[in-house]
C-alpha cells in the first residue's frame, strides 16, 4: 500500500519566547517492510538552522533552531511511504513466552534495534507492580509469545475507553491505568509495562493510520493526529511485530513507521527549549491518504 | 607476632574498654607487628594524658569541624547538619597501601578499558563476555554516546571504590563509582580537621598528604584540555544537593569555577560561562550531575537544571568532561558480577584486590544457584532500582525474610531474573571509634579514590574517606542517620625514610585576582550587600525608637511625631505592619526584629542574605559564612533595657560581616559587585532618612535621631557647638564627601567602582549605569543644602533605583527567566 502523508502542525505562544530549540521526530526511520520517498520538513518561520541526526533508537532528529522571538510556529512534514500489504500471523510454532524472554537476554547487541533496550524501564513506563498483577494471567510462561501478546492488546481495547478528555500528554501511565481511559499514548504505554513486567522487550511507535477507511470498513480511533502503537520482540526468528491496543490489531499495512523508541519520551514528535513562561496550544492536522487517490484528486 | 601486638595492648589502659566483634576482625587489634607501635602512639597521643579518655580530644575536634564550616545534609532535610568526624583516625601501613594502591590503578585501568569498549567497538558485548542487558539496564547507559570519544580516550578521570576488610584482613571491593565519587573533599575536611585538632601528632607519624593527589587531578584534567591554560569549571546540582558544602569547598580548593547550568551557554559547539565580562569559554567540567540532567535536549528532557546542547560540546566541542557522560554503567552490581572474567579477558590478569562475589540472575546457571542459596546470600537489585520483593531497592538475606517475602522475592526472580543479584555475605572489620568520649568499635567501609594524573596514568589518594556506620549495613549511602567518619591515614613502617612534606610536583603557576566572575555570582554578591545592609538600618531605626520610648533623667522621651516616623519608616520598609503599631514599642521592635512572615524584617532579610550566600559558599570566607549562618537568637518578652543590649550583639554582627568584606575580600570584580550592592543600599537608605527627618520643617528630634541613625553624632557636635539645625545637618549627611555616612561618599564610591569594571563597548562609551552614575554626582555637586529639598531627593533616589536595575541589566542574569524544556505534542 502507497500512502501520501501530509501533517501540519501549528504551536501558537501566548507570549513571545526567544531562544528556541527543538526536536523535531516526524521524519521516518528506515524499517523493514515499508519504504520512504520526497520527505518535506518545513518549518515557518524559515530557518536555516535545520540539522538532521539518526538515533539513539530508530528515530530520525531533526534539531529546529529559532533565535528569533516567536509567537507561533508551524511544521509541514510530507512524505510518500510505501507499506508492505502483509500483517503478521500468530503461528503455532512461535516460541513461548519463556523461550523469547530468555533469548531477549542473550541477544548479545546493543544495535539501536537489539531487544536488551527494550526489557528494562523507562523515563514513562517505570516498574508498575498493578500492571504486572493485571497482565500476569495473561502473560503465563509457556505461552506463545505472539498470541499472548494479541490476547492482551485485545484485552486494553476491549476492557479500556478511548476518551482523549481523560488523560493529557503528561498523565503518568499508572493514573491512566487505574482509570481505563486514555488515548493510544496511555494504552500503548500499558501494553508495554505489561509486556516488560515478565521480560519481554517491548518499544513505543510513533507513527500514522490512514485516514479514511478503505470501503465497507469502520474508520479506526487516532486518524486525526500522529498514532502510536506497541512492537514485541518475538525472538531472533520473528523479530519485532507490532500490536495496536487503541485497534484491537497485529499491526499491518494501516500503519505508517516513524520512529520506534522506549517510550514516549525518546519520539515525542516536538520537544524542546525555549526562553519565557507561556502557556502554548497545539492545533495538528493529519491528513493520510493511499497515494492513488491523493494522485487523482489532484489532478482534477 | 600478630598476636603479641593482640594480647599485650589489651593490658593498657587504653584498650581495657574496647569490644570487639570478633567475627569480621578488627582494624586496630589485629595490626600487623609494623603496624602496632603507630597505633600505641598515635592512641596516647589523642587521649587525655595516661587515660582512655577522648572527651577533651572530641571537643577539640568538633571544635574544628565547626570553625571550617563542615557540613552536610541529608536526603530530604531542608538544613545542614554539622559534620559527624570520629577524631581516632584509620591507620594503614604504607606496605598494605601499596597493594590497595596497585589494585586500584589495575581496577580503573580494567574499567576505562571496558567502558571505551562498550561506548566504542563493542567487541566484550558481540563476544558474550557482557551481556547487554547487563549494560542496558543500568540507567547510565545512554545509547547516544555510543561513538562519541573523548578527549585522548580518557572516559574515567575521578574514581572511587568502596571497599571492605574482611576478618581475614583481605580488602574486597563492595562497589565501585565514577559518576559522582562524594568524600574526597570530606576527605580533604577530616584531615584538616584532625591535623588542626591534634598538632604536630600526624607529622610525627609521618602520615603521607593528600594535597599532590588533587593537585594530579587538576593537571590530569587540564592536559586534555585543547587549551594550555584551560577554564574548569564544576558542575553543581545547586546547593540543595547533599554533598553541596563539599563541592564548594572542592572548587575553592581546585581553583575550579562553581558554576549551576543556568551559568553556561552552549554557542556553536563551544562550552561557555556567562561573566560580568561578556561569555567566556569553559575547557572541561567536573560534573557532580547525573548524565540525564545535563542537556534537556538530549537526554532527559524534563531536566530543569541543565545546558541545552552541552552534549553537543561534548560531542563536538572538544568539551573534556569528568567523568564522561555514560561511565556509569560500571557502577552496577551486576557489572561487577562480571569484573573478574573481564579482567582476565581484557588485561589477562586476575584482580589483585576480590570483588565481593556477585551472581547476576540474568545467566540460568547463576540464577539456579541464587535461588538454591537464597538463605545464605545477600539478594540485591541488580541495577540499584527497587525491584519487586526489594521494594526499598536495598539488598535482603533470604533467611531474614518472612516466608511470604521470600517466596514474594523467589517468584519475582523467575519473572524478571536480570534484575537481581545474589552477593556473597561479607563480614566487615571494626575500627576505633570515640563515642561520649570513650573508644567503641564500629564497622566500617574504605573508600578510595583514583585520578590521572597529566600522563594519564593512575593515582591513589594516599587516604581515603572513612565511614562508621551505625548499624551493621555498610553498604548503605555515603552518609546515614548515625554514621560517622573518619580521617584515613597512610603511616611509613619505622624502617622507611620518612616522607617528605613538602609537595615535590612542580610550583603552579602563580595567579592574583581569579579573573572570571559569572554573572550569577556578582548578582549574588551584590544582593548580599545590599540584603545586609538594609537589615543593618532596619536595626538601627529599631534601637532609636527603642531608645528614644526610654524617659531619661525623668524627663520626656521622644516627641510623639518623630516616633510616628520612625514607625512609618519600618513600615514602609516592610519589617513591620499597621497593625502592629497600636502595641507597645518592645512589641513593634521584636515584630520588626524577628518575624517571619514580614519580608523587610531583620529576620526575613538576615534569611535571604543566608540563602544567597548559601548559593555561593565557593566565594566566602569561611569566618563570613559562620557570621551569617548563626541563627537569630529568639527575642523573649523583654523590657526595652535589655531588649537594647540584645540589639547592640546583632548590631556587632552586622559590623563584623561589613568589617570582613571591607578588610577580608580580595580587591576583585566579585568585591567591587558586593561593595558596590553596599553603596547603593545606604544612598537610598540616605535619600530616605533625608526625606523623613530632614525635611525643611524638621523638628530638633528629628534632627537629632537623624544624625543618631546615620552615626554622625559625635562628628556634628564636635563641630557645631551651637546645637541641632537643619542646614549644617543636611550638608553633612548629604554633601560632605568626607563623611563616608554621606550620599555624596557612596557616589563618589558608586563612580569609583563601575569604572573599575569591565566594559563590553568597544567604542569607550559609557554602559548605561555609568551614565546614570555619573549624572547623579554631577547632580550632588551642584547641589546645596538649601536646595536639596524633598522634590530633589526624591529625584535622586529614582535616579539610584534606575542605576541598580541598569547594573542588573547589565551584568547579571535578570531579566532572562530560565530555559524551559516543553513538550508539546501527543499522540492520539
Amino acid at each position: 500500500m502507497i500512502y501520501r502523508v501530509n501533517h501540519v502542525s501549528r504551536i501558537h505562544y501566548d507570549a513571545t519566547i526567544g531562544n528556541a530549540r527543538f526536536n523535531v521526530r516526524l521524519q521516518p526511520s528506515d524499517w523493514p517492510g515499508q519504504s520512504v520517498e520526497g520527505f518535506g520538513l518545513t518549518v515557518s518561520p524559515s530557518t536555516r538552522n535545520l540539522t538532521t541526526r539518526a538515533g539513539p533508537f530508530p528515530v530520525n532528529v531533526t534539531r529546529v533552531v529559532i533565535d528569533e522571538p516567536l509567537d507561533a510556529l508551524e511544521i509541514r512534514s510530507q512524505f510518500i511511504a510505501n507499506v508492505s500489504d502483509e500483517r503478521p500471523a500468530i503461528l503455532p510454532s512461535d516460541p513461548t513466552i519463556a523461550t523469547v524472554a530468555q533469548a531477549a537476554i542473550a541477544f548479545s547487541s546493543l544495535a539501536e534495534t537489539a531487544p536488551a533496550h527494550f526489557l528494562f524501564p523507562s523515563p514513562r513506563v517505570p516498574a508498575l507492580p498493578d500492571i504486572a498483577t493485571w497482565a500476569a494471567a495473561y502473560l503465563t510462561p509457556h505461552r506463545p509469545v505472539l498470541e499472548a501478546g494479541f490476547a492482551l492488546c485485545c484485552a486494553i481495547t476491549d476492557g479500556f475507553r478511548y476518551d482523549s478528555a481523560a488523560t493529557d500528554a503528561d498523565t503518568p501511565v499508572t493514573q491512566a491505568f487505574a482509570i481505563r481511559r486514555g488515548v493510544c499514548q496511555d494504552f500503548a504505554h500499558i501494553l508495554i509495562g505489561a509486556l516488560r513486567s515478565v521480560g519481554l522487550p517491548a518499544g513505543y511507535v510513533s507513527g500514522y493510520l490512514r485516514t479514511l477507511p478503505p470501503p465497507g470498513q469502520p474508520r479506526l480511533e487516532g486518524v486525526d493526529a500522529m498514532h502510536a502503537w506497541v512492537m514485541l520482540w518475538c525472538g531472533p526468528e520473528r523479530g519485532w511485530i507490532g500490536l495496536d491496543p487503541t485497534n484491537r490489531c497485529i499491526t499491518g499495512p494501516d500503519h505508517i513507521f516513524v520512529a520506534l523508541g522506549r517510550d514516549y519520551s525518546d519520539v515525542a514528535p516536538i520537544d524542546g527549549v525555549f526562553m519565557g513562561k507561556t502557556a502554548q496550544h497545539l492545533d495538528t492536522s493529519v491528513d493520510v491518504a493511499p497515494y492513488a487517490e491523493w494522485a487523482a484528486e489532484s489532478a482534477n | 607476632m600478630a598476636e603479641d601486638v593482640l594480647t599485650a595492648p589489651r593490658e593498657d589502659a587504653l584498650l581495657r574498654h574496647y569490644v570487639t566483634d570478633a567475627a569480621g576482625g578488627d582494624l586496630m587489634l589485629e595490626a600487623a607487628s609494623d603496624m602496632a607501635p603507630h597505633w600505641r602512639d598515635m592512641l596516647s597521643g589523642l587521649a587525655a594524658a595516661g587515660t582512655d579518655d577522648f572527651a577533651p580530644l572530641q571537643d577539640r575536634v568538633a571544635r574544628q569541624v565547626q570553625d571550617l564550616g563542615m557540613a552536610f545534609r541529608l536526603a530530604g532535610e531542608d538544613d545542614e547538619r554539622s559534620w559527624p568526624l570520629s577524631p581516632i583516625p584509620l591507620l594503614i601501613g604504607s606496605g598494605e597501601w601499596a597493594t590497595i594502591e596497585q589494585a586500584m590503578a589495575q581496577r580503573a585501568d580494567l574499567l576505562e578499558q571496558v567502558i571505551g569498549d562498550v561506548y566504542g567497538p563493542q567487541n566484550l558485548i558481540r563476544s558474550g563476555a557482557i551481556p547487554a542487558p547487563v549494560i542496558t539496564g543500568s540507567t547510565h547507559f545512554w545509547q547516544q554516546m555510543v561513538g562519541v570519544t573523548p578527549p585522548q580516550g580518557r572516559h574515567l578521570h575521578f574514581y572511587a571504590a568502596d571497599l571492605a576488610r574482611g576478618p581475614d584482613g583481605e580488602w574486597r571491593v563492595l562497589s565501585d563509582l565514577c559518576r559522582t565519587p562524594t568524600g574526597a573533599g570530606y576527605a580533604l575536611e577530616n584531615r584538616l580537621a584532625l591535623s588542626r585538632a591534634t598538632g604536630d601528632l600526624l607529622s610525627r607519624l609521618n602520615v603521607r598528604r593528600l594535597a599532590p593527589f588533587f593537585s594530579a587531578f587538576r593537571q590530569g584534567l587540564a592536559a586534555v584540555c585543547e587549551r594550555t591554560d584551560p577554564r574548569i569549571a564544576l558542575l553543581t546540582p545547586g546547593r540543595f544537593t547533599q554533598s553541596y558544602a563539599e563541592q564548594a569547598h572542592l572548587a575553592r580548593y581546585l581553583g575550579f569555577l562553581l558554576v549551576e547550568g543556568d551559568d553556561l551557554t552552549v554557542r556553536g559547539d563551544r562550552l561557555y560561562v556567562r561573566t560580568i565580562e561578556g561569555i567566556k569559554r569553559i575547557d572541561a567540567i567536573w560534573r557532580r550531575m547525573d548524565t540525564s540532567l545535563l542537556d534537556p535536549l538530549e537526554f532527559d528532557a524534563r531536566t530543569r537544571i541543565g545546558v541545552p546542547d552541552l552534549f553537543q560540546a561534548i560531542s563536538n566541542g572538544g568539551l573534556a568532561v569528568a567523568n564522561w557522560p555514560g561511565s556509569g554503567i560500571i557502577e552496577s552490581r551486576a557489572f561487577a558480577a562480571f569484573l573478574p572474567k573481564l579482567a582476565k579477558e581484557v588485561l589477562g590478569e586476575d584482580l589483585l584486590l576480590p570483588n565481593i562475589a556477585t551472581w547476576w540472575c540474568g545467566q540460568p546457571a547463576e540464577r539456579a544457584k541464587v535461588l538454591a542459596n537464597i538463605d545464605n546470600m545477600a539478594v540485591g537489585s541488580a541495577f540499584g532500582e527497587a525491584v519487586p520483593g526489594l521494594d526499598d531497592g536495598r539488598s535482603h538475606i533470604g533467611a531474614t525474610l518472612s516466608a511470604d517475602r521470600r517466596a514474594l522475592l523467589m517468584d519475582a526472580m523467575e519473572r524478571r531474573p536480570m534484575d537481581y543479584v545474589g552477593q556473597e555475605l561479607v563480614r566487615g572489620s571494626t575500627t576505633p571509634a570515640v563515642l561520649n568520649g570513650r573508644m567503641v568499635a564500629r564497622p566500617f567501609t574504605l573508600r578510595v579514590f583514583v585520578t590521572r594524573d597529566s600522563n594519564g596514568a593512575w593515582r591513589t589518594m594516599p587516604g581515603g574517606f572513612a565511614r562508621l556506620a551505625a548499624h551493621g549495613d555498610i553498604r548503605a549511602v555515603l552518609m546515614g542517620e548515625g554514621d560517622m567518619s573518619a580521617d584515613v591515614c597512610i603511616v611509613g613502617s619505622s624502617t622507611q625514610t620518612p616522607v617528605s612534606l613538602l609537595d615535590t610536583s612542580p610550583s603552579p603557576p602563580i595567579r592574583r585576582i581569579a579573573g572570571t566572575l559569572p554573572s550569577r555570582a556578582a548578582d549574588n554578591l551584590f544582593w548580599l550587600a545590599r540584603y545586609l545592609e538594609r537589615g543593618e538600618n532596619t536595626l538601627r531605626i529599631v534601637r532609636a525608637l527603642l531608645g528614644g520610648s526610654i524617659e531619661a533623667d525623668g524627663g520626656a522621651a521622644l516627641d510623639q511625631g518623630t516616633m510616628g516616623r520612625m514607625t512609618a519608616m519600618l513600615v514602609s520598609a516592610g519589617a513591620a505592619r499597621q497593625i502592629d503599631l497600636a502595641g507597645s514599642v518592645t512589641a513593634l521592635a521584636r515584630a520588626a526584629i524577628g518575624s517571619s512572615e514580614d519580608f523587610g524584617s531583620v529576620h526575613s532579610l538576615i534569611g535571604s542574605a543566608r540563602t544567597i550566600g548559601q548559593g555561593m559558599r565557593d566565594r566566602l570566607a569561611v569566618d563570613f559564612w559562620r557570621l551569617l549562618a548563626k541563627p537569630l537568637a529568639k527575642l523573649e518578652q523583654q523590657a526595652a533595657e535589655p531588649m537594647l543590649g540584645r540589639l547592640a550583639d546583632l548590631l556587632d554582627r552586622f559590623s563584623a560581616l561589613s568589617g570582613l568584606a571591607a578588610e577580608n575580600m580580595g580587591r576583585s570584580h566579585g568585591w567591587r559587585f558586593h561593595d558596590l550592592g553596599r553603596r547603593i543600599e545606604r544612598a537610598v537608605t540616605i535619600c530616605r532618612l533625608l526625606r523623613t527627618f530632614a525635611r525643611d520643617d524638621a523638628s530638633a528630634d528629628d534632627l537629632n535621631v537623624l544624625l543618631d541613625l546615620c552615626d554622625c553624632q559625635i562628628m556634628y557636635r564636635m563641630r557645631y557647638l551651637s546645637g541641632i539645625s537643619l542646614y549644617p545637618a543636611r550638608d553633612m549627611l548629604a554633601l560632605e564627601v568626607q563623611n563616608p555616612r554621606s550620599l555624596a561618599f557612596q557616589m563618589d564610591l558608586i563612580v569609583e567602582h563601575l569604572a573599575a569594571l569591565p566594559s563590553l563597548r568597544d567604542d569607550g562609551m559609557p554602559e548605561p549605569p555609568m551614565k546614570i552614575a555619573t549624572s547623579l554626582s554631577a547632580l550632588l555637586a551642584a547641589a546645596s543644602a538649601e536646595t536639596l529639598g524633598n522634590e530633589a531627593l526624591e529625584d535622586i533616589e529614582n535616579h539610584l533605583l534606575a542605576l541598580s536595575d541598569a547594573v542588573g541589566a547589565r551584568f547579571f542574569l535578570r531579566g532572562k527567566e530560565a530555559e524551559r524544556a516543553a513538550g508539546v505534542t501527543r499522540l492520539a
